[in-house]
């Protein structure tokens, strides 16, 4: 435990490093998956059909094993930062496009009618009403995506990608070693640690951001 | 209804069939909504009357058909902007939860784009309209208000581009019993000031009766069986589809037709709740009722207080006696009046205005006065004018 300590002393300007790229990497992926996900369910949240054809291709890609992603992706997109960019994007689509649909479908039809009946149109009433109505349960959705990316990008490492995954594979390369558990720890502490921050930055930001009419 | 002036919105030969149905669910419908009045679509449920008002703002497009407002063909114009016109409330009011009241309110008046200052300013009327403080309430959010405050609110939403129509469904059969004939009277006052032109769709015909100046009883596929005042179809009903529409009650709801405010109410002795027991024993000495009311500062019915009860020196004047709360509206009808003196301890009730403001007294004689009235009227109408009557209604048919 003291040696870990000690460990960690010594490492903490390169973990807080690999750190940093995690986060990037991560927040980089969501942005894009919240981009592409709100997009989808936009165009076919209402098609109760079309809608779940969606959400069962997004379904089926997630039951692909990262690792076998990651690999399958070298080909297209090389080694390093791009096949894992890739593929955390599209890992967090489900979550976000699923919440998104249910969001949006779940709003109270007399809510709808009524601004139909005063005269919205279709545009003005998804962003005026809808979207905002649906907003906590897409935020949800985002959340989740984060804390599911942060544990795979770690992954990532074994394709050369960034993040605190470089040490946990350094470490699980170099078992019986003494620096073997110390760097695998590390780099999952870091990684257990950034997930926790990124869910009391969620609670801020969802604080910030939906209505005190629907909290 | 041949009246010359042009009606404020006219339905010709209107026409839905919803695909994959066979019959249409509103069939040739041809009917004339007058400026300024409160004109009820009512009948049983799937006669098509919902339909019927949703054509009006084109939520549903009609088939085939014309809409007229205030003499333009409106059929094809652009629905959004039409409806910008048009008032639209709905049983559920449908507010946006997310949204605090101020800006619910304004929902019309920022797509027209008016400026910041006059939205402010509207809202601030419309919420004092409706009986609700704007300091207090326009920052609220619906979730905060009860089920009559969000009511109100729909209705101020409803009005706020001012527009010269009001489409409404079913607005206070989500709402309970009490509160519901509070908020109907709290309406009619309003329209006496605001005049608009109401389409009001109900499936209660106590409610046609008590809200509207014009009633369409409307049977299968929105055919009207007839279209006529209150009080004609309540005495002169059309066909045996009214009869039954309205009801074995029929006399019994014409005291529905006469509101407080159109009866001579009773000068009752009063006394200020605030004066001195002896002023009280004066007024109680001069009445010839036997009781005196007494009044708050404000002028509000408190008690009613006998020679008896004021023997009872060591309790405050306004203790003793009977309750006089709560007293009826002038907006309310005979019918309410009835209700609440058979549910009273006392054979008449106090009649205040908007502002609770005593105004009279009714009592039993006053309703048996009126019901005296209506039979007269009645038995003439049986004699000689009936016949003339009847024979003008299929002009006011359609189908």
């Amino acid at each position: 435990m003291r040696d870990f300590l000690d460990y960690l002393d010594f490492r903490k300007g390169h973990i807080y490093d690999l750190a940093v790229e995690h986060v990037k990497i991560v927040l980089v992926a969501i942005a894009i998956a919240t981009a592409i996900s709100i997009l989808i369910a936009i165009l076919t949240y209402r098609s109760a059909r079309i809608a779940a054809i969606v959400l069962g291709i997004q379904g089926a890609s997630l039951t692909v094993p990262s690792l076998a992603l990651f690999g399958l992706l070298i080909p297209f997109v090389g080694l390093g930062y791009r096949p894992v960019l890739v593929a955390l994007v599209i890992y967090a689509l489900l979550p976000i496009t699923r919440n998104t649909i249910t969001g949006l479908r779940g709003v109270d039809p007399a809510i709808i009618e009524s601004a139909q009946g005063m005269g919205m149109g279709r545009l003005r009433r998804l962003f005026r009403i809808e979207l905002p109505l649906a907003w906590p349960v897409i935020l949800t959705g985002i959340r989740v995506s984060t804390v599911m990316t942060l544990g795979i990008a770690a992954i990532g490492a074994y394709v050369n990608g960034p993040g605190l995954g470089e040490d946990i594979f350094a470490g699980l390369s170099r078992i019986g070693t003494p620096t073997a558990v110390h760097l695998a720890l590390g780099g999952t502490l870091g990684v257990v640690v950034l997930a926790m921050l990124f869910d009391a930055f969620y609670v801020v930001v969802g604080k910030l951001t939906i209505s005190k009419g629907v909290r | 209804m041949s009246g010359s002036a042009e009606p404020m919105i006219r339905l010709e030969n209107l026409t839905k069939r919803f695909p994959g149905q066979k019959q249409h669910a509103v069939d040739d419908l041809t009917l004339d909504i007058p400026d300024g009045e409160i004109v009820i679509l009512v009948g049983p449920s799937g006669s098509g009357k919902t339909t019927t008002l949703r054509m009006i703002n084109r939520l549903i497009e009609p088939t085939s058909g014309k809409i007229f407002l205030e003499g333009e063909d409106v059929t094809r114009v652009n629905a959004d902007k039409l409806r910008r016109r048009m008032g639209y409330v709905i049983q559920q009011i449908g507010l946006f939860p997310h949204a605090t009241i101020a800006s619910n309110i304004s929902t019309v008046p920022r797509m027209l784009g008016w400026k910041r200052k006059r939205i402010a300013a509207r809202v601030d009327e419309l919420l004092e309209m409706v009986g609700m403080d704007p300091s207090i309430y326009g920052k609220r959010y619906p979730k905060e208000l009860s089920g009559g405050q969000r009511q109100r609110i729909g209705v101020a939403r409803a009005m706020a581009a001012d527009p010269p129509v009001i489409l409404m469904d079913e607005p206070f059969s989500a709402i309970d019993p009490i509160t519901r004939g509070r908020l109907q009277n709290e309406f009619l006052q309003l329209q006496t000031e605001i005049r608009k032109t109401i389409v009001f769709v109900t499936h209660d015909i106590d409610e046609a009766i008590k809200m509207g100046d014009r009633i369409a009883i409307l049977d299968d596929q929105s055919h009207v069986a007839q279209y006529d005042t209150p009080a004609t179809i309540l005495t002169a009903p059309a066909n045996r589809f009214v009869e039954d529409f309205i009801g074995a009650r029929a006399s019994l709801k014409r005291l529905n037709l006469t509101r407080l405010s159109d009866v001579e109410l009773i000068h009752w002795p009063t006394a200020e709740l605030s004066t001195d027991r002896e002023s009280v024993r004066e007024a109680l000495l001069r009445s010839d009722k036997g009781s005196v009311l007494l009044l708050d500062e404000n002028h509000r019915p408190q008690r009613w207080i006998n020679a008896m009860d004021m023997e009872h020196t060591d309790t405050p004047l306004a203790e003793v006696g009977l309750p006089a709360t709560p007293a009826i509206d002038e907006q309310a009808t005979l019918y309410d009046a009835l209700n609440e003196m058979l549910t009273s301890l006392q054979g008449a009730a106090a009649v205040v205005d908007a502002d609770g403001v005593y105004r009279g007294v009714i009592d039993i004689e006053t309703i048996a006065a009126a019901i005296r009235t209506m039979r007269a009227e009645a038995r003439e109408r049986y004699r000689g004018e009936a016949p003339e009557a009847r024979e003008t209604e299929p002009t006011e048919m359609t189908s």
